[in-house]
Order: structure tokens, then C-alpha cells, then sequence
């Protein structure tokens, strides 16, 4: 994991602020000393690009063959920069990625524009291939994951994990945890209102019982609380999580609902403690403060951090005017929220999901917003810290399905292959990848 | 008098609204009851505590009212007091003992409290309440039901059974809870119970299981379980009928097929179940199984009233069966003339020729005679290159069998099609034209062979005709004529301007490729490209001439064909196409993975953006042995 290698995640930022000159000017050195002489590949990731999708899988893949790959932040909407190797050609003709082979003299020049003072542009090394998890039932469920269908699609290699995994401490392999439409406050989706009798959620019931007996809990509710903090420990020593749709919010609000029964009789077999609302622990919640409890068991919400509630989302949202913005940073000063909003739009068609996006007074004051949908409540993609790792989370369920049902088809990404949506939680799986600062000891 | 029943009357309502207003607000003053509603608001405001101090002291007062103890129970339970809530249980319980559904409640409250040994003991006090009922057996399984204990409820369910003396009590509840836990095996097994008790029950049995055997680990399990039944008992039909369908779940086609033979002998079906059996299996493309299937109905029940369409099944399946070994059709769709490949054609769809005639022969007059004619002479035409004979078949498909239009209107056009290859352009323009001036519900045929009328004047060198006719043609964006006129309406154009000359050798030299007589057409191809080096046909000729080539079998010319039009023709837009022809035959051809990706890659090369690039991408990726 990325704590046993030494790594200070949080100090990338400031490391870059303090040194800036003196690495601006060492790198340029390096590079054009390297570049002058050799030819360079250069993946652009504006609108001339053709997969930007599977630009990322190059990435991915040219770091599995040990070659270094430049992440030109904010250059042509986040370009890399490879070196001009035949097999690097080769594999981006193949996966149909758009790249422009370059000299050696054109390279420098790009280098220099980018480390100029006055320019919003930086340079980050991705030299560590990122051994990613998803966290993912082992049983099927009728929907899909964003998550893994941009992986599958970018052909990036990840292992699925579940709660033994987790409980039993292999998280720690993992540099990147993924998280998707779960539920860690053991509700089950609260699904119960419409699929409390389908075979799936009662197979998912009787599953998740199981397991959490033999985990050794008596309720599952129980065992879900303790993946979350499990979870929390593994970003809190280093690891990265990137969260998206309901798994986001639940994880927080099972962090909060340590010391308390949240789950009706329906789930856990006996009541919610009626105190639940008051115990509520947001101290330990990552992202999310003082937010009020969904407490009926029917209603397809966990609280009030979705917004718009999942109750009246279909009716207010117009998938024609649904649009979320995000926000610049300074590549120099602030290189992580750089990375996770380097994309080829600004502004981004909306997407629902059990979460849609988060009220913007239920978050942490520590958080950074990534994209927040303008003039409204909703906070898209937020960002944040917690002890040495960081956490990311997006709200909705799939980019390109304004409003994914259960048992939808999962969606092509061939006919999404610039989707800026989906860039956003590609610019998450690269984010390890960064050259990182060693910790002193 | 009415007057005075009226006064009466007054005097009396009124009297009564006194009382009930009396009654009413006596009532509404009662202490206890406006306790009682305070304690209701409260709890239905969610302030459990305060509305449980409310009904205890409601409760204390009137400790008779069954109203009055739900409440309390049910807000202890909520406030989560189990103990409060089985004290008060058991008071209860003082005035009713024998009551098994009170026991079954207290039961639940000690499983919440995790004192489950305590439940099970209250528990199997309300079953001894009366062990041999099944009332006390349900509500005692739904508590245990709604404390999450399924492997205990089977087991209460299975001594109920025994206890009451019916081996089928209880079946359905097991086998679904056994389902919920996953383990198929024993779900299947009780659904056997079932169906042994009573046969009728197999449909639903079996709607229950498929609940599961889109699961391969649920599929497995119930296979084997009831194959092992299917076995020990092998005289009950209804579990066989039960393997075979799981079977055909599984897309097992032989083992279905055994079972499928057993049950029509053991049944008395007289081919019935094998021949439902066997359209599905060609229905599904499992050719050899159905190939099997219907011959085993024609030995084994040679006087089967479908026989007509059992041949017919059985001829199609062993055409499609032949079809699927025959590797020719991997560089196009007709056999070329070597003798060699016609002689292993004719040895190869012998079987199912004879088979066609038969049908012909035997059921003269029938659909399936109308539709064996025709398989017939495509077979003839396509595979065995036979093409008076293909003729024959269609011109008495075409005169006798009108009266199945759907199959005569394509008897027509073939036969249009045998013309043009026998070289009478005249004839099959008129089987064309008449197919072109038929109503709009056979379109997709009308504008097959209006783009057929189109080419015959193209191959008669009547370029202008030609061009009007595909513009026509082109007008309809959503016809599947509609490409194919628009790339030939483009090519003439294009190349009548530049040499019309050149154009009419192409024209000759690609109808003799529509008629197969390949030798003849590459000695055409191969002239243009001598006498008309300059034109723009010329590299399209060399195409024509590396396809003819690999048709052939001769794959080295047929690269080289290929390689020359790279070589002198590097502006030529072919060049995608020749590329990624090339990497086919390096591919299928030669085998020659190397070459193949090289040439594939070439095309990614030069021509990102060509129509062929995916195709070339998926075919690195498949070389390469990517999982993707």
C-alpha cells in the first residue's frame, strides 16, 4: 500500500508550492536534456482527441511496462506525454487513442510553456502503476458500476473486494479503493419499499447475513460499520478512495452511526434506536456534518445530504438544462485538485443516482469542491484529506444515463468514448500514479 | 294524528342527542382515555419514551384492554425494553395460556434480546401447545421467519410434517427458504417432493426453480439432484420431463436428447416429444443434435403425422450442419469453380439434397415441397455450381407452387439470378421486372431486384439507365438496396467520365465474376490493368484481381495482387480496403499471425480514420490473444 512505500500524499501540494522555482528549473533542465535528443508521443486530451477514455488505459499501460509517463496538467486539457517509443505508437493505434508523434526541440518548448511562471500549467510524473480494488458484491445486482465499466472499457487491471477482504486487512495491498452504489448503514439500498420481494435483494439479504455471521456480527448493519472504518483507517494511513453515488453519503453517515441503531426492524430485525438522530457522531464522518437522518424505512433515502432528495430529483431534474461546472485550480499551487478536474469541458451534463449530489451546508468546511452544479444546492465532486490519504467523491450514478434504473443495460462506453463525465473518475484512477514525496521518518 | 307522531318523534331524538352528547363527553373526560390518545400522539410523533410512561400508567389502570397492551408491547419494543416488553408478555399470557401466537411473539422478543435458547424453549412450548397442528407449526415458523432463522424453520417445518403425517406439508415454504439460502440442492430436492406427491405440480415446480438456473452454481445443483431422481425413479415421468427442461436450460441438447427419448417411449408420444424436442434444437442452431433427433423419429416412427416437415427439419439441419464445416465461404459466398472443391460439395450436401427430394417427392404440393425446392436449387446453384439444374428446381417452384407467394416471389428472383449466371441477361431481367412491379408488402425483394435490373444495365453497358435507376434506388436511405446503389450509382459516374472505355471492360469482366466464371473474369481484370494503366479502374482491378485470387485458394497472388496496388497506386483510396483484404488472407489464408497484425497495423497507420480501422483493431486484439 502506499504508506508502506513511504509516501505523503498531503505534502504533494505544499512540496511543490515551497520548491517550485528551484524544481521548475531542474526539471527543465532534466527534460530537455532527455527530450532534445529523443522524439516524444504526446497524447492530447482536448477536443482533437479520439478515445479519451482509453487515453487513460494508455497511461496506465505504458506505467505496467515501466516507461515514465508526464501528466501535463491543464496542457490541451490534461495531455501525457510518453516517450517516443514505437511500441507506445503502436499500442495507442490499436486502442484507437489520437496521439502526434513530436521532436525532441517540440517537446522542450511544451515543457517550458507549461513550468512558465505565468502560465496555470504543471508538470506531474505518473511513474507507479496503482494496484486498485473495487469493492464489489460477489452476487449480481441489477445495475452497474460506473467505476468498472470505465476500467473495463480503459482496460485497466483491478482485483474486486468485499467485506472479508476488508476486514481481514488485504485493503492494505491496494494503493486505490473504489466504492460505488453501496450501502454501509446495512439497508440494503433501502430497496425495501420496491424490491423487498424480488429474488436479488432477497438472495443480496441472505447473503449479506451470512456473511456477516461468519465475519462474527450479529447484524449486518454491524458488519457495514465496520468495513466503513475499516475503510477509513486504510485512507487515513495512506490509501486513496474515490466513492461515487450512494456509497459516498452511506459511508459517512455509517462512520457517524458508530454508536447507534440506525436500521429499522425490517433490516436488522428490531427497531432504529429513537435517539439515533441525536447520536449521530459526525466527528468521525469524512466529508459530511449535521445532517438529518431519512428514519423511514421506506423512503429511498438515507438523509438529507442528497441533493436534490432522490424523492423529488425526477421531477425537478431536466436532463436538458442539468449541468455541473467545475472549478480551476492552480496546477502549481493546488496539483491534486488539478489532476482530478483535468478534463476537456468545464461544464458537464448532469447525472442522477440515489445520490445525486451533496447539499452544499452539510460539508465539512476542510473539504474542497470539485464541481458544484451553479446557482443551486448541489456540490457535484468533492475532495479531501484524511490523515495520509485522500478521498474523493462524485455524485451519481453514471455519467452518460441521466437516471440509471434498476435493471437498466449498462452503458456502452464505445458510444461514450469522450464522455468529460466519466474523465472525472479516470483523472481518480491516475491520481496514485504520481511521483510523490518520500516521507522523512 | 301525523302532527303528533311528528312532535313524538323530536322528543325522542332529542332525547337521544342529550344522551349520546352525555355519553360522548363523559367519554372524552375519562383520565385514562385522554391518556391514552396524549400517549398515541407521542408515539405517533415519535416520543416513545414519554408515550410509554403515558401507556403504563393507562395500562396500570386498565390492564384488561387488549388495545392498551399492544400499545405498551409495541413502543417497549420500539424503545428497544424487551424485558419490560416480555414481563408484560407473560402477564398477558396469564389470560389466554394456550395461546401459541402470544408464545411465538415472546419467542421473538428473546431473539432480539440474543437469548435464543430462551425462544426456542417458548417456542416449542406453543408447539406442544398441540403437536399435531399445522396452524401452531405456520405461526411459530413465521415468528421464527421474522427473526431471520430460516435453517430453524426448516427444521420446525420437516418435524411438523412428520408429526402431522403429510410428507407433502410444508414443501413449497422449504424449498423457497432452502432457494433464499442458496442451497439449490435441497430446494430442488423438496420440489421432487412435491412433484412425487403430486404430479400436476410440476409447472409449478418448475417456475420455481428457474427462479435460480440462470445461476450456473443453481443450474448444477438442481441438474444433479435431479438427475440422481431421475435415475433412482425412473418410471416417474414428471422427473424426467423436469431434467430435460433443465437440460435445455443448460443448453445440454444431447442429454436432453436421451431424455427426450426415454420419455416419448415411456409416454406412448409416437415421436410427438422428439419432434417438439428437435425444432427447438434447430431453432437454436444445435444442428447435429437436431440432425439426430429427426432421424430418430423417422426410423423409430416412420408413420409420424408431421413427417413432411420432420424431413424438411432434418434436411435444413444437415444443409446448416454441412454449412458450418464448410470453410469456403470464408473469402466469399460462392464456391469457386476448382472441380476438386465442387466434387467435396456435392459429397458434403449429398445427404441433405437427397432429403430435400424426398419431400419433394413424397409430399408433392406442400409448403415443405415449395420450400425443399428451393433449398435445393440454391445448393445447387451456390455449392455445386450446377446451374441448369438450380433452374429446373426454381422454374417448377415458380409454375407450381404459387400458391405460397412468400416462397414462390424468392423462387423468382433466384431463378433471375441463375439467368444472369447462365447468360441470359434478357430472361433474368424479366423474372426481375416482374418482381419489381409487385405490391409494397414484399418491399425488401422489390428493391432487391430493382438494383438487379439496375446492374443488368450496367453489364449491358447502358451506364445512363443504370445511374437513373440506382438514383431511385438511393431516394429510400432505410432500403438495404439503398447502399449498394449509391457505391455502384458512384463508381460508374466516376468512371464514366474518366474512360468509358475501361468501364465497359470492368462491366464484362465483373458480370463474368457474377457468373462464377472466374478463370475468365481475372483474364479481364487483368487486361484493364494492362490496357488502361492510367485510368482510375485500374486499381480497383487489382482488388477484383487479388479477391478472385484468395478465392481461389491462391493466397500468395493474391498479396501480391494486393501489394502491387499499394506499391503503384499510393494515392489510391482503395488502400484501406486492400490493407485490411490483405491482412485477411495473411490471417484465414496463409496463417500467418505476423503478417496479418503487420498489415492490420499498416492500415491503423496510414488510414486512422478508415471504416476498416475497428475491424483491424478487434483483429490485433483476437491475434494478440488480448482479453478484452
Amino acid at each position: 500500500m502506499t504508506s508502506d512505500l513511504g509516501f505523503v500524499i498531503s505534502d504533494l501540494g505544499s512540496t511543490l508550492r515551497v520548491r517550485h522555482s528551484l524544481l521548475t528549473f531542474c526539471f527543465l533542465i532534466l527534460t530537455m536534456s532527455s527530450t532534445l535528443f529523443s522524439q516524444k508521443i504526446l497524447i492530447p486530451m482536448d477536443l482533437k482527441q479520439t478515445d479519451h477514455l482509453k487515453a487513460y488505459g494508455i497511461a496506465y499501460w505504458a506505467l505496467s511496462k515501466n516507461l515514465d509517463v508526464d501528466w501535463l496538467l491543464n496542457y490541451r486539457a490534461g495531455s501525457f506525454m510518453l516517450d517516443g517509443l514505437d511500441i507506445v505508437a503502436k499500442e495507442c493505434r490499436i486502442r484507437g487513442v489520437q496521439f502526434e508523434e513530436i521532436s525532441g526541440a517540440q517537446s522542450a518548448q511544451i515543457y517550458s510553456e507549461i513550468l512558465a511562471e505565468n502560465t496555470n500549467m504543471d508538470v506531474i510524473r505518473l511513474e507507479k502503476v496503482p494496484k486498485i480494488a473495487v469493492y464489489v458484491p460477489p452476487n449480481f445486482l441489477p445495475w452497474d458500476d460506473a467505476v468498472t465499466l470505465a476500467m473495463e472499457y480503459a482496460e485497466i487491471p483491478y482485483d474486486k473486494i468485499w467485506d472479508d477482504e476488508v476486514i481481514s486487512d488485504k485493503l492494505l495491498k491496494y494503493d486505490w479503493i473504489h466504492l460505488h452504489h453501496e450501502d454501509f448503514t446495512g439497508q440494503y439500498g433501502k430497496f425495501f419499499a420496491q424490491f423487498s420481494t424480488t429474488p436479488w435483494y432477497v438472495e443480496q439479504q441472505t447473503m449479506y447475513e451470512k456473511e456477516a455471521k461468519k465475519l462474527g456480527f450479529n447484524k449486518v448493519s454491524e458488519m457495514k460499520k465496520a468495513v466503513a472504518r475499516k475503510i477509513k483507517d486504510y485512507v487515513g494511513s495512506g490509501g486513496f478512495m474515490f466513492a461515487m453515488c450512494s456509497a459516498t453519503d452511506a459511508f459517512d453517515i455509517a462512520l457517524a452511526a458508530e454508536n447507534t441503531d440506525i436500521c429499522d426492524v425490517m433490516y436488522d430485525g428490531d427497531p432504529s434506536d429513537v435517539n439515533a438522530q441525536k447520536k449521530l457522531d459526525f466527528s468521525k464522518c469524512l466529508a459530511f456534518e449535521n445532517f438529518t437522518l431519512e428514519k423511514n424505512p421506506l423512503v429511498y433515502e438515507y438523509s438529507d445530504i442528497d441533493f436534490p432528495p432522490s424523492t423529488i430529483a425526477p421531477a425537478v431534474s431536466n436532463p436538458e438544462t442539468d449541468y455541473f461546472t467545475l472549478f480551476e485550480f492552480s496546477a502549481k499551487y493546488d496539483p491534486v485538485p488539478t489532476m482530478l478536474t483535468q478534463d476537456h469541458a468545464n461544464i458537464i451534463k448532469g447525472f442522477m443516482g440515489q445520490t445525486t449530489g451533496f447539499k452544499k451546508g452539510l460539508i465539512k468546511k476542510n473539504i474542497t469542491v470539485l464541481a458544484e452544479k451553479e446557482g443551486s444546492e448541489e456540490i457535484k465532486y468533492i475532495h479531501g484529506n484524511y490523515g495520509r490519504g485522500t478521498f474523493t467523491f462524485y455524485g451519481g450514478h453514471d455519467p452518460e444515463d441521466y437516471q440509471h434504473a434498476v435493471g437498466d443495460p449498462p452503458t456502452d462506453l464505445n458510444l461514450h468514448k469522450n464522455s468529460p463525465g466519466y474523465r472525472l473518475i479516470l483523472n481518480n484512477i491516475l491520481f496514485p500514479a504520481a511521483k510523490k514525496k518520500q516521507q522523512k521518518t | 294524528m301525523m302532527v303528533h307522531i311528528k312532535r313524538k318523534q323530536k322528543i325522542f331524538l332529542l332525547a337521544l342527542c342529550f344522551l349520546g352528547l352525555h355519553n360522548f363527553t363523559a367519554a372524552q373526560n375519562r383520565p385514562s382515555d385522554i391518556k391514552f390518545k396524549l400517549a398515541q400522539s407521542y408515539e405517533r410523533a415519535g416520543d416513545y419514551e414519554t408515550a410509554v410512561t403515558l401507556y403504563e400508567e393507562v395500562f396500570a389502570k386498565d390492564s384488561s384492554s387488549p388495545v392498551i397492551y399492544d400499545a405498551l408491547r409495541r413502543n417497549y419494543q420500539q424503545l428497544k425494553q424487551y424485558d419490560k416488553a416480555i414481563l408484560l408478555m407473560k402477564r398477558w399470557l396469564r389470560k389466554s395460556p394456550g395461546d401459541p401466537g402470544l408464545l411465538s411473539q415472546i419467542g421473538s422478543i428473546y431473539i432480539l434480546k440474543s437469548e435464543e435458547q430462551k425462544a426456542f424453549e417458548v417456542w416449542d412450548r406453543a408447539i406442544a401447545l398441540n403437536p399435531k397442528s399445522e396452524t401452531n407449526y405456520r405461526i411459530v415458523g413465521s415468528a421464527m421467519l421474522q427473526s431471520r432463522l430460516f435453517d430453524r424453520t426448516i427444521d420446525l417445518y420437516k418435524r411438523g410434517r412428520i408429526a402431522c403425517g403429510k410428507p407433502a406439508l410444508f414443501t413449497s415454504d422449504i424449498a423457497y427458504l432452502y432457494s433464499i439460502m442458496l442451497n439449490y440442492a435441497d430446494a430442488t430436492r423438496e420440489y421432487l417432493n412435491l412433484i412425487r406427491q403430486n404430479p400436476a405440480q410440476i409447472g409449478m415446480a418448475q417456475s420455481n426453480i428457474a427462479t435460480y438456473t440462470n445461476r450456473a452454481d443453481g443450474l448444477s445443483a438442481s441438474i444433479a439432484v435431479v438427475e440422481e431422481a431421475a435415475k433412482s425413479d425412473a418410471a416417474n415421468i414428471p422427473f424426467s420431463q423436469l431434467l430435460a427442461w433443465l437440460y435445455m436450460e443448460g443448453k445440454y441438447f444431447d442429454r436432453a436428447y436421451d431424455v427426450y427419448k426415454a420419455i416419448d417411449k415411456k409416454t406412448n408420444a409416437g415421436g410427438r416429444e422428439l419432434f417438439n424436442f428437435a425444432e427447438r434444437a434447430l431453432r437454436e442452431k444445435v444442428y447435429a443434435v437436431a440432425v439426430r433427433t429427426y432421424r430418430e423419429i423417422m426410423n423409430s416412427y416412420p408413420k409420424f403425422e408431421l413427417m413432411a416437415q420432420v424431413k424438411y427439419g432434418y434436411a435444413r439441419s444437415l444443409e446448416e450442419s454441412d454449412n458450418m464445416e464448410d470453410t469456403l465461404k470464408l473469402f466469399g459466398g460462392l464456391n469457386p469453380v476448382s472441380k476438386k472443391d465442387a466434387a467435396e460439395s456435392k459429397q458434403r450436401y449429398a445427404g441433405a439434397v437427397d432429403i430435400f427430394n424426398q419431400v419433394i417427392a413424397e409430399y408433392p404440393n406442400t409448403e415443405f415441397a415449395a420450400r425443399s425446392l428451393l433449398n435445393v436449387a440454391l445448393i445447387k446453384r451456390d455449392k455445386f455450381f450446377e446451374l441448369d439444374e438450380a433452374r429446373a428446381s426454381l422454374e417448377i417452384l415458380v409454375n407450381k407452387y404459387n400458391r405460397f407467394p412468400a416462397i414462390s416471389l424468392e423462387g423468382i428472383f433466384n431463378l433471375g439470378d441463375v439467368y444472369l449466371a447462365l447468360g441470359n441477361l434478357d430472361l433474368a431481367g424479366a423474372q426481375y421486372k416482374s418482381l419489381s412491379e409487385i405490391g409494397l408488402n414484399v418491399n425488401p425483394l422489390r428493391e432487391k431486384a430493382a438494383l438487379r435490373l439496375a446492374e443488368l444495365d450496367y453489364f449491358n453497358n447502358k451506364f445512363q439507365a443504370a445511374v437513373a435507376k440506382l438514383t431511385e434506388l438511393t431516394s429510400n436511405p432505410n432500403s438495404d438496396a439503398a447502399n449498394d446503389a449509391l457505391s455502384l450509382k458512384l463508381f460508374i459516374q466516376e468512371n464514366l467520365q474518366s474512360s468509358e472505355e475501361a468501364l465497359k471492360e470492368y462491366a464484362r469482366a465483373d458480370l463474368l465474376k457474377r457468373q462464377c466464371k472466374f478463370t475468365e473474369a481475372l483474364q479481364y481484370y487483368e487486361m484493364i490493368v494492362k490496357k488502361y494503366p492510367k485510368t482510375n479502374i485500374v486499381d480497383k482491378s487489382l482488388i477484383d484481381i487479388g479477391d478472385l485470387r484468395a478465392r481461389t485458394g491462391n493466397y500468395a497472388e493474391a498479396i501480391a495482387s494486393y501489394n502491387r496496388l499499394i506499391t503503384d497506386f499510393p494515392e489510391s483510396i482503395l488502400l484501406d480496403r486492400t490493407l485490411m483484404k490483405m491482412g485477411r488472407v495473411y490471417q484465414i489464408g496463409l496463417n500467418d499471425k505476423m503478417k496479418a497484425i503487420e498489415s492490420y497495423e499498416r492500415l491503423l497507420e496510414k488510414f486512422p480514420t478508415s471504416l476498416f480501422a475497428n475491424e483491424a483493431r478487434q483483429r490485433i486484439r483476437e491475434l494478440r490473444g488480448d482479453s478484452i
